[in-house]
């Protein structure tokens, strides 16, 4: 069953992609106030969903979005064939110059689930940050590894092969990700590192969150990484991860917002890291992220997109749009930050 | 060159001593214009290649080609094609092998085999195999043809032929350079076929027919006098399709895996030059990323303009010794 739902979920994606030239060539000829376009991350994708429809009411803006990666919003930004690009990485500096005029702005908080499929393991398996590094770097193989076997005590793990299923684009998760492993493994920060695409030194590459969920969903012993929504759709375990409190925590509200706490103070780039949050922050879940909305400052459609992102910032975050998701609204210092930024936006 | 020479003097040679019309006038201008745009294009995006790829080719230069890396993380940055290019060869290659009987047993069936009623139909069916857009053969590839190669076919081969080193572990995710071996060998078989049909019906019914009237089976036939007739077309057609299946991008990134690392493995993970690209291109997070990226395009370009030249090689060898024989036998 998870099989079919996988395929009808991919095949609805193609056909949402086709089907967008159409889309836009027939909205373009509607009567609408204004429309204001983005593309980018598919990690904020399902938030946005949300927010399209409640934008044409409360503001009379038509909200079009394209979950093409967040490498692809950041090319279609720079080539300003979109109003805004979306991305869950910070813009690198070659990234900023080539992007000639732009900003970024944190926009939605949330987590990155580390998401498994191992068929008759019923528990919900617990996992740290070095045994994760390891599992990824292909030095642990097998699921009956005693590194793994010293995490789930009582639990009987079988002898299955470990799949592993990363991102093949660009992508802001796999920086997310990246960014996770090298605070909490030394080896992977000098073998790897941290980028929106990585030497892989094992595993099978596959196209956006959704891709890596249907190949997780497809393969027993396989895991993967996506945004928790892609593996809530897919009805796939996530692992309990470790924090550095000693505290296993899943990728939930509470963990999210405890993880955003540990960063008040945005980098001149606005940009913010929350991964591998101290100890003092019991409850946080270590691979959370916030996620940018970029913006060239100068624009036509400044007044627009100013409206349009202070909704986003202030009414978007709101239980309605966020909860069902496991995104997590914005807190107080992110928000002043942000709205200083919005203000910066002219025509 | 050729093109330019047309457009500059529209010479009326075939209409000497009469008046210049002005409807040949227009087909001059028109023909010799599109010829003289299709030269330019091509310039162009020569030029821009190599003009994209500069930052990478003034870093590493030839180095790039053969070395074996591909580490976008800022402060590890490193690029190479080697892994790339294996990965092209080997896909190709085999694809090739694998559609080639295939796409000329369609083709023999197709023209010398099949009752008149099948004929068309079958015909049509096989041409519209070649028309099915590659994202959704790699879409099929993803969701039926991986898991059928992954759970049937590989460990098959696996345990029948596994001293065979290409026959290595079955994958596990059914992402592998082998069912991108298969789906590329689904999109050029058609092709493949389609022009081998053409040339099998244009054999001189008068060769096949003295043939079978001396006495000759069926197979005796095609093989003494329809493969030999039509092999420097043959050989065309195969670099043709060997063509499609180097520079095929999209259907190969959604069913190689991908993975920087040479393996003689065939169900491993792999890339190639064509799937990196369309895999990594959106987004690159560094300007020499892009200029690698765009290094790759130019290896493309150049493996296939290779892979031309030797076609119009070999076909015409074939053909001149093909009209060797044949006087001979007349």
């Amino acid at each position: 069953m998870p099989k079919l739902g996988t395929s009808i979920r991919i095949i609805s994606a193609v056909a949402a992609a086709a089907l967008l030239a159409v889309v836009v060539a027939g909205t373009a000829g509607a009567r609408s106030d204004a429309t204001v376009s983005g593309a980018g991350s598919t990690f904020v994708s399902p938030l946005v969903a949300q927010w399209q429809q409640a934008v044409g009411g409360a503001l009379g803006i038509e909200l079009q979005y394209s979950p093409i990666g967040s490498g692809g919003g950041i090319a279609a930004i720079t080539s300003r064939t979109v109003d805004f690009g979306a991305s869950d990485a910070p813009l690198t500096s070659d990234q900023f110059n080539a992007c000639n005029g732009c900003e970024q702005i944190p926009w939605a908080l949330g987590g990155t689930s580390i998401m498994y499929n191992l068929p008759g393991v019923k528990n919900l398996l617990h996992m740290d940050g070095a045994t994760l590094a390891k599992i990824f770097m292909g030095q642990i193989t097998k699921w009956s590894d005693p590194a793994i076997a010293s995490l789930n005590k009582g639990v009987s793990l079988p002898d299955t092969a470990i799949t592993i299923a990363h991102r093949s684009d660009n992508s802001g998760t796999t920086y997310n990700l990246t960014d996770y492993l090298s605070s909490v493994s030394p080896s992977w920060k000098s073998q790897l590192g941290v980028g929106v695409a990585v030497n892989w030194p094992v595993g099978v590459g596959a196209k956006g969150s959704s891709g890596v969920a249907g190949v997780v969903a497809s393969t027993p012993g396989a895991i993967g990484y996506a945004d928790v929504a892609f593996a809530l759709q897919n009805h796939l375990k996530y692992f309990a991860m470790k924090n550095n409190s000693g505290k296993f925590t899943t990728p939930g509200s509470r963990g999210i917002l405890a993880a955003a706490s540990s960063d008040q103070k945005p980098a001149a780039d606005n940009s913010l890291s929350i991964v591998n949050p101290p100890k003092k922050f019991a409850n946080a879940y270590p691979i959370s992220t916030f996620t940018y909305v970029i913006v060239p400052l100068q624009t036509s459609k400044a007044a627009d997109l100013k409206k349009l992102l202070f909704w986003a910032v202030t009414h978007g975050q709101t239980g309605t749009y966020t909860a069902k998701l496991r995104f997590v609204p914005l807190p107080k210092s992110v928000l002043v930050v942000d709205e200083k930024a919005i203000s910066k936006i002219h025509s | 060159m050729s093109a330019a020479d047309i457009s500059a003097e529209p010479v009326r040679r075939p209409f000497t001593g009469r008046r210049v019309r002005f409807g040949d006038l227009l087909l001059q201008a028109l023909a010799g214009g599109a010829a003289l745009g299709a030269t330019v294009l091509v310039g162009l995006i020569v030029w821009k290649l190599i003009d994209g790829a500069h930052p990478a080719l003034s870093k590493y230069g030839l180095g790039f080609v053969t070395r074996i890396a591909w580490n976008p993380v800022v402060g590890h940055e490193l690029y190479g094609a080697g892994s790339f290019l294996f990965g092209t060869v080997i896909t190709s290659f085999f694809a090739l092998l694998v559609a080639t009987p295939l796409a000329i047993g369609v083709a023999l069936f197709l023209s010398e085999l099949a009752p008149r009623v099948v004929q068309a139909p079958v015909t049509a069916l096989v041409e519209t195999l070649a028309a099915v857009p590659s994202v959704l053969v790699g879409l099929w590839g993803i969701l039926v043809l991986g898991p059928a190669l992954r759970t049937h076919i590989e460990p098959w081969l696996h345990s029948g032929l596994g001293w065979i080193p290409l026959f290595g572990t079955p994958s596990a995710a059914g992402a592998s350079v082998f069912t991108a071996i298969i789906v590329l060998a689904i999109m050029i078989l058609p092709i493949v076929s389609s022009i081998s049909r053409e040339l099998f019906l244009g054999v001189p019914s008068e060769l096949k027919e003295g043939a079978l009237a001396l006495g000759t089976t069926r197979w005796e036939m095609v093989r003494g006098v329809v493969l030999p007739y039509s092999r420097g077309g043959i050989a065309a057609a195969l670099i043709l399709g060997l063509g499609r299946a180097m520079g095929e991008a999209i259907a190969v990134t959604q069913v190689i895996g991908g993975g920087v690392f040479i393996h003689w493995n065939l169900f491993g993970t792999g890339d190639t030059l064509g799937s990196k690209i369309a895999a990594s291109y959106q987004g690159a997070s560094t300007n020499l990323q892009s200029a690698s990226l765009i290094y790759l395009g130019l290896i493309l370009l150049v493996l296939s303009l290779a892979a031309n030249i030797v076609a119009q090689w070999i076909v015409r060898r074939v053909s001149r010794q093909h009209g060797v024989t044949r006087g001979g036998h007349a």
